[in-house]
């Protein structure tokens, strides 16, 4: 008897059957944001890694091990983005549905036309590289759509009787999209031939998308902190470049980019790259838009 | 146990398999499906089909053939993606080998007097009792290979050659990963879950030596050795796991005439067929985005080989196959502000605490023993790291050696995610004799002594991330 009374116990503690929203859970609000479109009232999403959080360096917490354990999606940016800090949470989230290789796990960089892939044979002397290319991909909204796509598509294999409607909302996001890049057209020409100096290689896909040139980067080398010959250097080429802009992520400090702004003369922008960098940007539109205000904003005052 | 874990990843590898295989057919058929969406009675109904079916075919003599041609209808995930087809990757970027790497850790290092409580993994100068030695030592190679073996299956392999003697087996396991009901088991040689630093490798230390009482209770290499773990997930509302893990651990090295005994051993005593059993309960409290609380308790019994006392005629042995206890707490705080913009800084407070009983024989009565240590790691900027570490060995006695003290310092300067730099300092007070009575042992000398080290430490390859 005390040993059914046990076995009850224990049968309450085991994990009940889901709930009926699909648990997507992306490893940075971007994703989940884009996800939250096709999906709409179909499913729930959380992020592991907040907007404000550097994605390459999000503390791997055993509480987001938990948030892994009840997803029935995980999506990721891929690319070696996560690799520091992914891997051993999906492995002790001790959910078989979203281990590498199952339906549950989205790589979604798998259809983007993926920059800055090494051409030739790479090692660390050239810093913490990205071997596969460059990961920061979701602002443009051409990528954002083949996002979108990708994430209905998987959600309609996951559950299949809300492919309709996500094939629906897939629909209406892609034109929301083409809406909002006529709203944006404007302030998208004003980008077109501004050179550019940024902190991290994180801006490739937005300078493509805009025509911005990139003549520089704050780090000598990706994840190299910065040094006051590669700073100095950096100075001379924005002065005799003209460079107008520089770019800083919002996570990272911002006193050495004050100065070499300064001294070269260009103006420092500090802005977000991710939902959630700032509370009032919920979601992937506000995101752009908010980066093309800022961008096309400080181009008109200069 | 064993029989009920093979049941377990059977039923999860056929459970599974055709899920997948339905799962990475095209959209078209999953569309077409969803259109005609099946009541919950008729969806286990079918599965209950599926799965006699599949018995069946596992049974028949032509099971192969029809396994084959089952495989060949399987396009991968990756090979039905969207309108555009995904982009390939560069030629030679597809790659099956595992994630492999090496990492090494070597220094230049002065000490007054031999190092005491020595783990596995510390550096060794060439000493001699009681006299002091400077020069270098390769503290460390390890060699790493890791990757997904299958839908099933992780593996990792750790190698390691300790002060360039030897290749041992630091670990060699495979860790399930389709288990239902939030379990997980681990199979191989591992290092078990007991406290915090026992299972953390060498390069992931903040200090270049490990704890005493890692040396004294868990033995020199740590409590690792060929076993078999199980793991709970609880489904609460906050992270706890539950660890259950067997081992069989051999008897430690006898130790040459003329040198300090070693510690007395908690485990590898006993008969072929005694085992070493631990416990662990591990929770983790986020506390915002910046506080991290994660706390364990442990519990290990097995059987201890007893005092090795060294004399001119061969080691004498004192309390052989006493059954050993040990009981341990740890704690982990870290704070660490969830972006760099305001700074670098972060501070991570980490302690520990064994207590071990051992029972009475007659040559050697039993009775608790037991030590902590706490260290303080601070982040002052991007690339350094400070840290203090307070170690204490005997409370209320140490079995053996008397009561010793150790307090050490640590500089580090990380040039990158994969070197470097750390300065470390530590300064020893071992009492002399012995606490345990009718037992006569040398005195350390001298008592009080330093050691400092100059270690680098560099990683090649891919080396996979490390838990929190």
């Amino acid at each position: 008897m005390k040993r059914l009374a046990l076995l009850a116990a224990f049968a309450l503690l085991l994990p009940r059957p889901a709930a009926a929203a699909v648990k997507v859970v992306s490893s940075i609000p971007s994703l989940g944001s884009l996800a939250k479109e096709v999906g709409g009232d179909r499913i729930d999403v959380e992020s592991l890694g907040k907007g404000y959080q550097d994605p390459h360096f999000v503390e791997p917490k055993p509480s987001l091990m938990l948030v892994l354990n009840k997803a029935d999606l995980l999506l990721y940016v891929g690319l070696d983005l996560e690799i520091g800090w992914l891997p051993p949470l999906v492995l002790g989230s001790r959910n078989p549905k979203i281990q590498t290789g199952e339906l549950g796990s989205l790589d979604c960089s798998r259809a983007i036309p993926v920059l800055d892939v090494p051409t030739t044979k790479v090692d660390r002397s050239m810093g913490d590289i990205h071997p596969l290319g460059n990961p920061h991909y979701w602002l443009p909204p051409a990528n954002a759509k083949i996002i979108a796509r990708e994430i209905a598509q998987r959600l309609s294999q996951i559950d299949p009787s809300g492919a309709a409607t996500y094939q629906k909302n897939l629909a209406a996001f892609n034109g929301k999209v083409d809406a909002a890049a006529k709203k944006w057209q404007p302030m998208v020409d004003k980008m077109r031939g501004v050179k550019i100096v940024t902190y991290h290689k994180s801006w490739t896909y937005v300078s493509q998308w805009l025509g911005m040139e990139e003549i520089g980067y704050l780090e000598p080398k990706p994840g190299i902190p910065p040094d006051p010959d590669h700073l100095f250097r950096l100075i001379q080429a924005i002065r005799s470049e003209h460079v107008q802009l520089l770019l800083v992520e919002d996570f990272y400090n911002l006193n050495t980019a004050r100065l070499v702004a300064q001294k070269g003369g260009a103006k420092l922008l500090d802005l977000p790259t991710d939902v959630g960098a700032k509370p009032q940007i919920k979601d992937w539109f506000t995101l752009v838009e908010t980066i093309l205000t800022q961008l096309s904003g400080a181009m008109s005052r200069v | 146990m064993v029989v009920l874990l093979v049941a377990l990843i059977a039923t999860a590898a056929q459970s599974e398999g055709p899920d997948g295989g339905i799962a990475a057919s095209d959209a078209g058929v999953a569309v077409a499906q969803g259109a005609a969406p099946d009541a919950g009675q008729d969806e286990e109904s079918l599965r209950r089909q599926l799965e006699e079916a599949l018995g069946k075919d596992a049974a028949a003599k032509a099971a192969q053939q029809q396994g084959q041609s089952a495989q060949g209808t399987q396009a991968p995930a990756s090979a039905t993606g969207g309108a555009a087809p995904p982009v390939p990757l560069f030629r030679g970027g597809q790659s099956l080998n595992p994630d492999v790497s090496a990492i090494l850790d070597a220094e230049g290092g002065y000490q007054r007097r031999p190092l005491l409580f020595v783990n596995g993994d510390d550096p060794v100068l060439r000493g001699e009792e009681g006299k002091k030695a400077a020069g270098f030592a390769v503290q460390e190679v390890e060699l790493a290979a890791s990757a997904i073996v299958d839908p099933y299956f992780r593996g990792d392999v750790f190698l390691t050659i300790p002060n360039l003697e030897g290749l041992e087996v630091e670990e060699a396991f495979a860790t399930s990963t389709s288990l239902p009901w939030n379990l997980q088991i681990k199979g191989g040689s591992f290092r078990s879950a007991f406290g915090r630093q026992n299972g953390q490798h060498l390069h992931v230390q903040d200090f270049t030596r490990r704890p005493l009482i890692n040396a004294a209770f868990l033995g020199a290499d740590g409590l690792r050795g060929p076993g078999a773990q199980i793991s709970w997930l609880a489904p609460l509302p906050f992270y706890v796991t539950f660890y259950a893990e067997a081992f069989s651990i051999g008897a430690p090295d006898q130790p040459e005439s003329g040198t300090l005994p070693p510690p007395v051993a908690t485990f590898g005593g006993g008969e072929p067929h005694d085992l070493t059993y631990a416990g662990e309960v591990k929770a983790f409290f986020p506390l915002g985005d910046a506080w991290s609380v994660y706390a364990g308790l442990n519990g290990a019994t097995g059987v201890s080989p007893g005092l090795f006392q060294p004399t001119n005629t061969g080691p004498v042995v004192f309390g052989v196959n006493r059954r050993s206890y040990l009981v341990g707490a740890d704690l982990y705080v870290k704070w660490k502000p969830p972006n760099v913009a305001a700074g670098y800084t972060s501070v991570a407070w980490q302690s520990e605490a064994i207590w071990r009983h051992l029972d009475d024989t007659a040559d050697m009565p039993g009775g608790w023993d037991g030590g902590l240590y706490s260290q303080v790691v601070v982040q002052v900027a991007r690339r350094w790291l400070i840290g203090l570490r307070g170690d204490i060995l005997g409370i209320p006695t140490s079995s053996a050696l008397g009561q010793t003290l150790r307090a050490s310092t640590s500089i580090t300067f990380q040039m990158s995610e994969f070197a470097r730099v750390r300065w470390y300092l530590e300064a020893e007070h071992a009492a002399s004799g012995s606490s345990v009575p009718g037992v006569v042992l040398p005195a350390v000398q001298p008592a009080d002594s330093v050691a400092s080290f100059l270690q680098i430490e560099i990683s090649i390859g891919a080396h996979g991330a490390h838990p929190f």
